[in-house]
């Protein structure tokens, strides 16, 4: 994968407070000799402990709820992976009027990748290893557990980047750099157990947000470039036992492990390195697979290897593939397929139809029938693209034949891909589908290299074109035209590695190229509102509300947590 | 490389990474030195950073719960070593110093009858029993994964404490009052009265948890009376509820716990839990 080559609670019904102002963020006038810039409402608090904030308590049901609303509940919102907040007090018409209502610094201080998880007014957020509860209100840290990076670790897991937490019940959970699965007790931050999950290859590492599917909390690795077998595995979450654990390259035996000669097997790459996505209704997860092992050299995997790049849909019971779906047959290029499978219900040619629509790493967006994995439509989305020459009727890339070999060729999209694991959004509201995306270009070399511990697994490299610089874009495709309604070009010294989010009420926001923080108009692109945050931004947004307030919030490239409102 | 004087000692000190267990058995067996000595190589090589009372200044707290659960043989090596990134080492202090500072720095921490690994003689089943039954620790205090939330977790303390002092952290709890853990008492202005242990508190707001988990925003503005109790949630009676032979079967559960555990690798000054 190579991330980092350029650089409801019981009573969730939280009671919205019939104004919008609310009687926190005002000085203690008195007591500081301070000013009180206006006196908190009559409504705002007037019965601190009587709503339900504050309550950690989630059920199963929080989890269903779709769309989003006051509680932000898992990495991407909600089971969808839409990344889409019902939340409407922030509107084309007043979101001019943002403001930041509080900044918190991880201690960690590394690039932050995580999106905060919002139960109840309290945030939860991941920074490396440690894990925090804040005020959502202000950003107050309310406890805070810490835990040391590993060292000794290689390739993306050494970045000790994590994207967040899970939650359920009383009990959050999340992934070390090292896979083990920690469950903690979300009202003090105290450890209930943790499991080491992947053994047998030091390469192992993990960097994604945990997926909750009823009794089971679902994790994977990072490692894909390093020679790792890759795996999806379900734990009971009160326990912590391993319930099921579906391997992404087939042992000998197996359909599909024709492509693995030996024990190459064992280092075939295919991690799960970002949540997929769950539809309750066909008790289905989906989960996108990472690139084959070694990366560039194809000589010693021949074949489709799969199920590297797929989407593989399993029962969440029992771990059973059901379908898979493959993008990039024989990747050499890097192409991960982790960008998050959305499921979207809408018609599609006149038809309502239950699909997913994915922007993949390779430059083709693809909708498909999520009931069968049968393919229904894929789109070019970035103008160079060089390494298939097109598609047949079955959603098989036409391969062009460009090989890595030890002189070098030139593909593209280039390695970082023509999208990556920063999130995409689907806007009920506008039919929309946004998501970020990068013109680039990489010469590739490949070399036979063995395989050993302790060491990537890319068998060899990469290099730009001289004097290329990738150019960010962020992309809105309609499902109602299938068509791109708007395309806006990101200007700035940074390509960014930040997803969007979008709103009921149109609005799509994200990091850009430029250390802005920014908020357009989902129907043309329009900005309305930005603001620098002086750092980069390597995450994708969420929104939440807290008594009757909503907020965006996003993480950011130097450890730092930004939260807007309305003033 | 770092060798003691005595011949006595020499073999404890196999070499500067693998010394640490050494360093239990030194504090036992080296008590006659005092805390004279300890004091004033604290008073010269810690206090500029760690103030006088390792209360914490330009460098963190020494008395917060994370460096309270170290060990002996961890805190003498983060003596010697230093922190990567932070605290030099002071492996010239010589082996003998740092043993005297590291048990002087117990004697801050409240901690000033812990000389070595500490002995459980209780019965470690009948502790847990009691612990998770009639003495009701686990309703408040989780160990090992188990048990409540509202007071700290104990699976670490148990390495840090010996018997007798866990008897008595649970007959006088309250002596004093650890900061996180005091029970305040607030009143709002619309008559609302809560009563819970403080996560957050600034000029201006406070997180109030209460025992049902709740965390309570509240804003300054909106409190009319904050009470500071000089008491924990910890019930005052164990001294009559429980027997000393029940005392030490707890202390020797939550000792063997302690031991036996492995320890989350904590970053150097890191505080663990609290939100102050």
């Amino acid at each position: 994968m190579r991330i980092d080559q350029i650089v409801l609670g019981t009573a969730v019904c939280l009671l919205l407070a019939t104004t919008p102002g609310d009687g926190r963020g005002q000085t203690a006038g008195i007591k500081t000799g301070m000013p009180s810039p206006k006196r908190h409402s009559p409504t705002a608090k007037a019965d601190p402990a009587g709503d339900a904030t504050g309550l950690i308590e989630v059920k199963q049901s929080d989890l269903l709820q779709k769309p989003t609303k006051d509680n932000w509940v898992s990495y991407n919102g909600d089971y969808t992976g839409r990344r889409y907040s019902a939340l409407t007090q922030i509107t084309p018409a007043n979101v001019s009027h943002l403001v930041v209502k509080w900044v918190f610094h991880t201690q960690e201080a590394g690039p932050l990748e995580m999106t905060p998880v919002v139960v109840a007014g309290v945030m939860f957020i991941t920074a490396g290893n440690d894990a925090y509860a804040l005020d959502a209100e202000t950003g107050k840290q309310i406890w805070h557990h810490a835990r040391a990076v590993t060292e000794g670790l290689i390739d993306d897991a050494s970045s000790h980047h994590n994207r967040g937490v899970a939650i359920l019940g009383t009990r959050i959970y999340m992934e070390t750099d090292n896979a083990h699965l920690l469950c903690l007790d979300a009202r003090s931050g105290n450890l209930i157990w943790d499991v080491p999950y992947a053994t047998g290859n030091r390469n192992y590492g993990a960097t994604s947000a945990p997926l909750i599917v009823k009794d089971k909390v679902l994790v994977g690795t990072s490692g894909g470039d390093d020679g790792v077998r890759g795996f999806l595995a379900a734990f009971d979450v009160q326990t912590g036992k391993e319930m099921w654990r579906f391997w992404t390259i087939p042992g000998p035996g197996e359909f599909g492990n024709d492509s693995w000669p030996g024990d190459a097997y064992m280092h075939g790459g295919g991690t799960t390195w970002m949540p997929g996505t769950y539809d309750p209704e066909l008790n289905t997860v989906y989960w996108g697979t990472g690139n084959p092992s070694p990366d560039y050299d194809g000589s010693v995997r021949p074949g489709d290897d799969l199920y590297t790049s797929c989407l593989v849909a399993l029962d969440p019971d029992t771990g059973k593939l059901k379908w898979y779906f493959q993008f990039t047959p024989h990747n050499m290029y890097d192409y991960d397929s982790v960008q998050t499978p959305v499921l979207v219900n809408a018609n599609f040619h006149g038809r309502p139809r239950k699909l997913i629509v994915t922007a993949q790493r390779n430059g083709f967006l693809y909708i498909l029938d999520r009931t069968n994995g049968k393919y229904l439509y894929s789109r070019k989305f970035i103008s160079n693209l060089n390494w298939a020459k097109g598609m047949d009727e079955h959603g098989r890339p036409i391969s062009a034949g460009l090989t890595p070999d030890e002189k070098g060729v030139l593909v593209c999209p280039s390695q970082d891909g023509a999208t990556n694991w920063y999130s995409p959004s689907y806007n009920e509201a506008t039919h929309m589908f946004y998501f970020r995306s990068l013109e680039a270009c990489n010469i590739y070399t490949a070399k036979t290299t063995p395989f050993e511990e302790g060491r990537t697994y890319y068998s060899t490299g990469l290099r730009r074109p001289l004097g290329e610089i990738g150019k960010g874009y962020i992309d809105a495709f309609s499902l109602d035209k299938l068509d791109f309604a708007w395309r806006d070009r990101l200007i700035g010294p940074t390509f960014a590695w930040a997803g969007v989010m979008s709103t009921a009420t149109g609005l799509v926001a994200f990091g850009d190229d430029a250390q802005n923080f920014v908020i357009v108009d989902g129907r043309t692109g329009a900005p309305l509102w930005h603001i620098s945050l002086g750092q980069a931004i390597r995450a994708s947004p969420m929104s939440y509300a807290v008594r009757g307030k909503q907020y965006f919030a996003v993480a950011t490239g130097s450890g730092d947590l930004f939260s807007f409102a309305l003033p | 490389m770092t060798h003691l004087k005595g011949g006595r000692w020499a073999n404890l000190w196999v070499s500067a990474g693998l010394f640490l267990l050494a360093g239990m058995s030194m504090m036992a067996q080296e008590q006659g030195r005092g805390d004279a000595q300890g004091a004033g190589e604290f008073a010269i090589n810690c206090a500029n950073c760690h103030g006088s009372d390792g209360q914490g200044a330009k460098a963190p707290s020494l008395t917060a719960p994370n460096i309270v659960a170290l060990s002996n043989a961890e805190l003498i090596r983060v003596v010697h070593d230093g922190v990567s990134g932070g605290m030099p080492s002071f492996a010239q202090l010589g082996d003998a110093n740092i043993v005297s500072v590291v048990r002087y720095l117990r004697t801050l921490q409240g901690q000033g009858d812990m000389v070595g690994p500490a002995a459980a003689t209780g019965d470690v089943a009948a502790g847990r029993a009691l612990y998770f039954g009639k003495a009701q620790c686990s309703s408040c205090h989780m160990i090992q994964g188990k048990g409540g939330f509202i007071a700290s977790d104990l699976t670490a303390y148990g390495r840090s404490h010996a018997a007798n002092a866990i008897a008595k952290a649970i007959v006088t709890p309250d002596n004093p009052v650890a900061p996180d853990a005091r029970v305040v008492e607030v009143r709002t202005k619309t008559g609302k009265k809560l009563t819970g242990v403080v996560r957050n508190e600034d000029n201006f707001d406070m997180v109030l948890q209460t025992e049902d988990g709740r965390f309570h925003f509240l804003a300054q503005s909106d409190l009319i009376d904050v009470h500071r109790t000089d008491h924990s949630l910890m019930p005052q009676d164990y001294g009559r509820r429980l027997t000393p032979a029940e005392l030490n079967n707890i202390a020797s559960f939550l000792i063997v716990a302690g031991q036996t555990t492995p320890a989350e690798p904590l970053p150097p000054g890191r505080r663990h839990g609290g939100g102050r």
